[in-house]
């Protein structure tokens, strides 16, 4: 059962991954809910791969529960920029996940101050010993999404 | 190698007690200055960095940034603050910038490095031309204080000079503005080949009025998230560089023989400028030694020169691109003084701005990426022009020298420029003549094939005679001569001795 840091808590993630079996209900990806348009349900979960252009998802964010960041490779750095977008200028209020491979403690502070408020770590890092570093730092020069490093800022 | 942060080439004398130390305690007894204005460390032990660390935050310095793909240190005017051509100061905007891009949580991930470097005076000593983002300050409405920006500058395998994107940005909206440059960039620049993904591609792929409608929009769209730079935390910066306490003093006619030394006279001549205060000169500190690397400086000089500049300088000094350090408050009457000093210290070869003065990266001889000793041609080129006079003769000359295509000795933009290549296996060199970091910047152009290490001194003999001879007047410079004459008559001169040449 994949474990999902979310907030500060691990618990067993309420969703399914596209092509997964099991009874919580399934993430679409990004191409899927867009093909939805108008009959998207309300409360879906999508999942945008790198590189993928958001766009077409803004008109729909309202019916967004959670948005999943595929973060595959070390380096994959456009996932940060379209978290503080959702946070930001389209106001997604929301989860975004932080998910994949390359997502390990030293992301954990920067994802988390671009508005990210879960985390699928990669296979071998140690989710307890990993969210200490949601703490990183006790100052930050930029204003960002900062959900959950300082959650005085949480609207 | 560890490469420590020197934000804006600025450090205190206490700092540079301690890159003394690191270099002692840690490393072979010397330590590096770069072309970034940042000091390198060739030989630390991996298992010591944490303590390398710890002793340098004592001293608030640090290693964040220096390398990856992120926002590296921002560059600026060694001469900032007391350069009489100066706008304003630029180190206030510099500090909002380190400030701003330190641990920025959006941009740790680029595409590849990102460089900032500002200028405040009219002539642009930063090199803002080859920079990914270019600030120059400018003078906007009723004196309020903003910047042209430049983008898309850059030098390795393409090398090419930054495009105007915004002709005034208002001060206030600075960080608003490269937040939406770094932005767009960090989704849309190319992260499938590490040789294209710096901003120059992208801006060059969409074209600059493309680059910029996209800028301007996310600038518009983000507008609201992005605090405006207050006026009272400019006012704050511009305290944390208020000036030191000059004396009034007068300006002193410059040493003659023979109530002066020759040595001192050409040391003062070659090693000092104007200062903007009367009784006071800016002192250059030749890293620039024959039989040393450029750039590199040992522990017990770095001691010397902190006790040098708490004496002369309000303890203070500065890195500068050229790979030199600069005392920049020195009053006249104590230049004498000073001098004996740095001489005896073999910091005060007087070929500041001269061919020996040149920029040269660490090369083969500590650079993983190298195909050349630049070390070594360095010291051959020492060799070969040996005579101080006729280095004054031959007049400003930026020698800048990279040892791979990577160009961190920046030798697209050396009046000449050597780079090394690999033949084979065997080092090559080729060089280009016509480059410019400042002012009217230009790219150089390469005068032929590469010549072998052996060769390379000869040839700049043979381009140089061709200058002296070719030159409308002393007065015209070397890069005046190149840009009048174009490479041709140079060209053909280089290979005239040599039929060895491929």
């Amino acid at each position: 059962m994949r474990k999902i840091l979310q907030r500060r808590e691990l618990v067993a993630d309420p969703w399914r991954y596209p092509g997964e079996e099991g009874a919580v209900p399934q993430l679409l990806a990004l191409a899927e809910a867009v093909a939805a348009g108008a009959a998207l349900p309300p409360g879906s979960g999508v999942m945008v791969a790198p590189g993928e252009d958001i766009a077409p998802l803004l008109p729909l964010l309202p019916k967004v529960a959670i948005v999943v960041l595929r973060f595959e490779k070390a380096g994959e750095g456009r996932g940060f920029s379209l978290a503080q977008l959702l946070r930001q200028q389209h106001r997604f209020g929301g989860t975004i996940r932080a998910a994949g491979a390359a997502v390990k403690r030293d992301l954990l502070f920067l994802l988390a101050r671009c508005g990210c408020d879960e985390f699928e770590f990669a296979a071998g890092e140690d989710p307890v010993a990993a969210s200490a570093h949601l703490q990183r730092f006790s100052v930050a020069h930029q204003p960002a999404s900062d959900l959950l490093v300082h959650p005085s800022l949480r609207a | 190698m560890l490469r420590v942060a020197v934000p804006y080439g600025l450090l205190s004398s206490t700092q540079l007690r301690m890159l003394a130390h690191i270099a002692r305690r840690y490393d072979r007894g010397y330590g590096h200055f770069s072309t970034r204005q940042n000091i390198q460390y060739n030989w630390p032990k991996l298992e010591e960095v944490p303590d390398i660390l710890a002793d340098l935050a004592s001293v608030e310095m640090h290693a964040l940034q220096t390398s990856g793909n992120c926002i590296r240190n921002t560059t600026s005017d060694h001469l900032a603050g007391v350069a009489a051509d100066e706008l304003e100061d630029p180190r206030p905007w510099c500090e909002l910038i380190r400030q701003w891009s330190s641990v920025h949580p959006e941009f740790n991930w680029l595409p590849r490095k990102f460089k900032i470097a500002v200028t405040g005076a009219a002539r642009d000593r930063a090199a803002t031309a080859i920079h990914d983002i270019g600030l120059r300050l400018v003078r906007g409405p009723e004196g309020s204080t903003g910047f042209e920006v430049a983008v898309g500058g850059g030098l390795g395998r393409m090398p090419i000079l930054g495009k105007v994107i915004r002709e005034w940005l208002p001060g206030e909206e600075l960080l608003a503005y490269l937040e939406a440059i770094l932005r767009v960039y960090n989704l849309h620049g190319r992260r499938d080949n590490i040789h294209r993904a710096r901003i120059k591609v992208l801006v060059k792929a969409l074209g600059i009025d493309a680059f910029r409608a996209q800028v301007e929009a996310e600038y518009q769209a983000n507008r609201a998230h992005v605090p405006t730079v207050t006026p009272g935390r400019i006012a704050a910066l511009r305290a944390a560089f208020a000036p030191p306490a000059w004396r009034p003093l007068a300006d002193l006619p410059p040493p003659a023989a023979p109530a002066a030394s020759a040595a001192f006279v050409a040391w003062h001549r070659h090693n000092t400028v104007a200062h903007k205060v009367p009784g006071y000169r800016v002192v250059f500190v030749s890293l620039k030694k024959h039989g040393e690397a450029p750039g590199d400086i040992t522990a017990d000089q770095m001691d010397a020169l902190a006790a040098l500049a708490d004496r002369h300088s309000f303890g203070e000094l500065r890195s500068t691109h050229d790979q030199n350090l600069v005392l920049a408050d020195c009053e006249q009457g104590q230049l004498a003084a000073l001098h004996a000093e740095l001489d005896r210290l073999g910091l005060a070869t007087p070929n500041i701005g001269t061919l020996t003065d040149m920029i040269c990266c660490p090369g083969l001889d500590f650079c993983s990426l190298a195909n050349a000793g630049s070390i070594g041609v360095a010291k051959q080129i020492h060799e070969q022009f040996d005579d101080l006079d006729y280095l004054y003769d031959l007049g400003e000359i930026q020698l800048k020298m990279s040892g791979c295509m990577n160009a961190c000795g920046h030798h697209h933009v050396g009046h000449i420029g050597i780079l090394g290549v690999d033949k084979h296996g065997q080092e090559w060199y080729q060089i280009t003549l016509g480059g410019s970091p400042a002012g009217e910047a230009s790219l150089g152009e390469v005068i032929g094939p590469s010549v072998p290490k052996a060769a390379v001194a000869a040839t700049l003999a043979r381009i140089l005679e061709t200058y002296v001879r070719c030159r409308q007047s002393p007065e015209e410079t070397f890069l005046q001569a190149v840009r009048r004459l174009g490479v041709q008559p140079f060209s053909e001169r280089a290979y005239a001795q040599d039929p060895a040449t491929a």
